[in-house]
């Protein structure tokens, strides 16, 4: 049986001002596609932010490859990618090479190195022409791959997206999915928070749920799970409401 | 915030975009400090070279006369006020305000420098990527002990990117407000109170999200030093530079004595 990347072992984390987490369990695989999915204010963004270290449980722990991330967090950091929410905040660079760049330099990988890996990723994602251009004048859909070549030329396991659909248009969720989906095919383990499931749920391999008390409610395969989405709260994706199969949203 | 503003960089390829910004940054100093003691004839000398650079590197002058038309107009009230202070022979008289020879000349050579010390200004923030600002940065504040120059120059880095961020914020806060009329109010404590604590917020905000975000791609201080390219057109550049400051300087001591 293959060994987990992470596993969640009875993860707590209490805010003074109230809400968080609550005894969360979970293990994940390689080449994995996780959603985690539950309404507003569950705790969504709490979870996945514990599991790179950005955030520490108040009891509980996360252990990366058997050891606990605390005890390398700049490998935990590098192994599990985490692409936020408003890609205006998290871009650092000054052209899109540089923002690109920023992570490697971080890990002190020599200029030559930093230089290939920076070519490679901005070729994969299709912004290579785009290298030189200020990232502020790039599109939602430009910036969000932006983001993500930002964390993938580090080479992480697992690629952590926060809601990437937010603010998106059609276009651009189209384009971020078709990336996204190709990064899963290519082998990474992807996890996903997300509130709504229409454009994400045939790509995904499997569910979390995650109730108003910021409670683990289910944990399963994504088409076992869609008549519980609306008693907890997240939107029925249109084709299971209408009774249809499941089609690749892109179609 | 795509638009051009007199701090944005201009890519290019000309040989001021292609030069060390290490020799840039001190060229720039060298010609700045030559302007305060140039005179006409050492003003019209750099006029021509600047020019020459500016044309080069293909910037629009129209551009560069649209970005500085509020600076000129600075320029022009600078003249003026010179004109009118400087004790000097009476030239002529304005609804009893008298223009002095002198004040004029002073007035006028003020103005040129200030106006050229600008142009070089603008063709270094054109020319230069902020990025390459930020290694300069880090290379000469390397020597001095007690500053953390890596640190100083991402801070720099920072402050370059995120500039514009808030500018935009700040528009957002004020629409946001003057959408609900509150342009209508005209105490100025409490327009100030609503347009600067909400942009507060959204700064901090904003400011702890990069925070998580650079955390995240394992920021540290110590990263991979920038690399600078050096060849025979540093020196050139450098050489032809000092030329240029003596031949400013130089006819300035002519006219004095």
């Amino acid at each position: 049986m293959e060994h987990p990347i992470l596993e969640i072992d009875h993860l707590t984390h209490c805010f003074p001002s109230g809400g968080g987490i609550l005894d969360i369990s979970f293990q994940v695989f390689p080449k994995e596609f996780i959603l985690v999915a539950g309404p507003n204010g569950c705790g969504k963004t709490t979870l996945i932010r514990h599991l790179n270290g950005l955030l520490l449980p108040s009891s509980g722990q996360i252990l990366l490859h058997g050891k606990p991330v605390t005890s390398d967090i700049t490998n935990a950091r590098k192994t599990v990618g985490m692409v936020f929410q408003d890609a205006d905040t998290q871009i650092v660079g000054d052209t899109v090479y540089d923002e690109v760049a920023f992570g490697p330099e971080n890990l002190k990988m020599p200029r030559s190195l930093i230089q290939k890996k920076v070519t490679q990723t901005l070729e994969q994602l299709d912004l290579f022409h785009l290298k030189d251009r200020n990232p502020a004048t790039l599109s939602g859909g430009e910036k969000r791959r932006l983001t993500i070549a930002g964390i993938l030329v580090m080479d992480p396991e697992i690629i952590v997206l926060d809601e990437p659909f937010a603010n998106m248009d059609y276009p651009s969720s189209l384009s971020l999915i078709t990336t996204i989906r190709a990064l899963h095919a290519g082998g990474r383990t992807i996890i996903m928070a997300t509130h709504d499931l229409e454009e994400v749920i045939t790509c995904a391999t499997r569910m979390l749920i995650l109730d108003r008390q910021g409670c683990l409610a289910r944990d399963g395969r994504p088409g076992d799970l869609l008549l519980d989405l609306a008693a907890h709260g997240i939107k029925q994706p249109c084709f299971s409401r209408m009774g249809y199969g499941a089609p690749p949203w892109q179609t | 915030m795509a638009d051009m503003n007199i701090f944005t960089f201009c890519p290019g390829v000309s040989a001021l975009h292609r030069l060390d910004v290490r020799y840039k940054t001190a060229l720039v100093c060298l010609v700045s400090l030559a302007l305060l003691k140039a005179g006409f004839t050492g003003c019209f000398v750099c006029f021509l070279v600047l020019s020459w650079l500016v044309y080069t590197t293909r910037i629009s002058f129209f551009l560069i006369a649209a970005q500085l038309k509020w600076f000129i107009l600075l320029l022009g009230i600078m003249f003026i006020t010179r004109s009118l202070t400087v004790p000097g022979t009476p030239l002529f008289s304005f609804f009893g305000l008298v223009f002095s020879q002198e004040g004029l000349r002073q007035g006028a050579l003020v103005a040129l420098r200030f106006f050229l010390v600008m142009i070089t200004g603008l063709l270094f923030s054109a020319t230069t990527r902020p990025a390459d600002l930020k290694s300069a940065a880090q290379w000469y504040l390397h020597p001095i002990p007690f500053v953390p120059e890596k640190r100083v120059a991402i801070m720099i880095s920072l402050f370059l990117r995120f500039l514009p961020l808030i500018l935009t914020q700040a528009h957002q806060v004020s629409d946001a407000v003057n959408a609900r009329c509150g342009n209508l109010n005209k105490n100025p404590v409490r327009r100030i109170r609503y347009l600067v604590l909400p942009l507060l917020k959204k700064i901090f905000l904003a400011g702890d999200s990069l925070c998580l975000a650079m955390d995240a791609r394992c920021y540290n201080e110590d990263r991979t030093d920038p690399v600078f390219e050096t060849g025979r057109n540093e020196m050139r550049f450098l050489a032809a530079g000092l030329c240029l400051c003596l031949a400013m300087v130089y006819p300035f001591h002519i006219c004095v004595t």
